[in-house]
């Protein structure tokens, strides 16, 4: 398998097989990365077509200086993802007055029938119902570090933050998720 | 040193990522182990992180990858070459404003050929070659001049007898047209029409028509 680099000067040079292959790649780690900071799949589709658009029409200005293909890539899907939330502020503000914690007992109905697919498991929906209650700073963090896998010096780079911040995150992530999941009737293992 | 459940909780990822070593790590533990405050902490949050590690990624939508491969490289190759292959070189021409003009020309074609005597359906060598196109345009020509001659010749005739008759027929008195028609052979047009009482010569190429069959009667 030929390396992320060698590929996008590939594609520099025109050859759209290369950017396939990136794409088929690379799509499942964007389209994770959005669902789980978003919960919602169409959101999650429509962000990753844009991710993937931005990607293309930048590719030039990729460097190996970012630390790898794939951490850029994650740099502008998360960039992305905040913007997203940004723009999308004042109607999650509305929906959150019907959409405090103890309906979160209520989890077949949270969840769109589409989801459900995708959420096969039901620790599954359960971590991504918890997830749509931690401040997006605490989420992106723990997606990033424990369902992304990304060590904290990719988390660094990504987030653009000093390496305590990227910890301290990290661990005030974990805590309220448990907490959340243990309120919703999660046990520890 | 004494540990304190607030160090417990500000080092736990620490602690769970393996960062803590030596001397932090033995207070860490030593702590946990006693504080019944912080043991189900370390226990809950720890399990979490062995869960959210060991699930598997999400499947991706089927439509995910080819909708952005659509979006950055085009249309998909199959449908550009099926466009830019045999009627590739149609497409400036291939518009709506075109329709007419290119129907007028589709027409004249056709009328052409016709003309030239030459069958799309049954095409052969011959029919292009320049003599016999010649030829087939030539007999079509003297065709239709002999068909126009005849039709001119044959409506001549009937006028000529029209004007005959009305010469030899007494004038239609005006105030009783219906009751004593003007019928110069009213036993001819019973048989046409059955309908004795209707003007004969009132439209000239009904009479016309009943006259075709009279130059028998004349004979």
């Amino acid at each position: 398998m030929e390396p992320d680099a060698q590929l996008v000067q590939l594609c520099l040079r025109g050859e759209g097989p290369a950017w396939e292959e990136l794409v088929r790649r690379h799509t499942r780690r964007v389209y994770n990365l959005c669902y789980r900071f978003t919960g919602n799949g169409a959101e999650a589709e429509d962000l990753s077509q844009e991710v993937f658009l931005r990607i293309y029409r930048t590719l030039a200005s990729y460097r190996e200086a970012y630390g790898g293909f794939a951490t850029w890539l994650t740099s502008v899907t998360r960039n992305l993802l905040v913007d997203h939330y940004r723009r999308t502020r004042r109607d999650r503000i509305t929906d959150s007055l019907d959409d405090a914690l103890p309906k979160l007992e209520e989890k077949h109905s949270a969840t769109r029938a589409p989801d459900k697919l995708a959420l096969a498991g039901e620790l599954s929906r359960q971590v991504q119902q918890a997830l749509s209650h931690l401040s997006p700073e605490l989420r992106e963090a723990v997606i990033l570090r424990d369902l992304q896998g990304l060590d904290y010096r990719e988390i660094q780079v990504i987030l653009q933050v000093p390496e305590g911040t990227v910890k301290s995150r990290i661990n005030r992530g974990r805590i309220e998720l448990a907490r959340l999941l243990e309120e919703m009737g999660l046990r520890p293992e | 040193m004494n540990w304190t459940c607030t160090q417990t909780e500000e080092r736990l990822s620490d602690y769970l990522d393996g960062l803590l070593a030596g001397e932090e790590r033995r207070e860490f533990d030593l702590h946990v182990a006693a504080c019944s405050r912080c043991a189900p902490l370390v226990r809950q949050v720890s399990g979490l992180v062995g869960r959210l590690r060991a699930l598997e990624p999400l499947e991706v939508p089927p439509q995910l990858v080819p909708a952005i491969l659509d979006q950055t490289l085009g249309p998909r190759k199959e449908k550009k070459e099926g466009r830019s292959g045999l009627f590739g070189w149609l497409r400036p021409v291939w518009q709506p404003r075109f329709a007419m003009g290119a129907v007028t020309v589709m027409a004249t074609l056709l009328i052409l050929l016709q003309a030239l005597g030459v069958r799309p359906s049954a095409l052969t060598a011959s029919d292009f070659n320049p003599t016999n196109l010649y030829r087939n345009a030539n007999r079509h020509a003297h065709l239709v001049y002999a068909r126009g001659a005849k039709f001119v010749n044959d409506l001549r005739v009937v006028y000529e007898i029209q004007s005959r008759l009305r010469l030899e027929s007494p004038p239609v008195p005006a105030s009783e047209p219906e009751a004593t028609p003007p019928q110069p052979n009213p036993q001819q047009k019973t048989e046409r029409d059955g309908k004795p009482g209707r003007s004969a010569i009132r439209e000239p190429l009904e009479f016309a028509a009943i006259l075709i069959p009279v130059p028998r009667s004349l004979r």
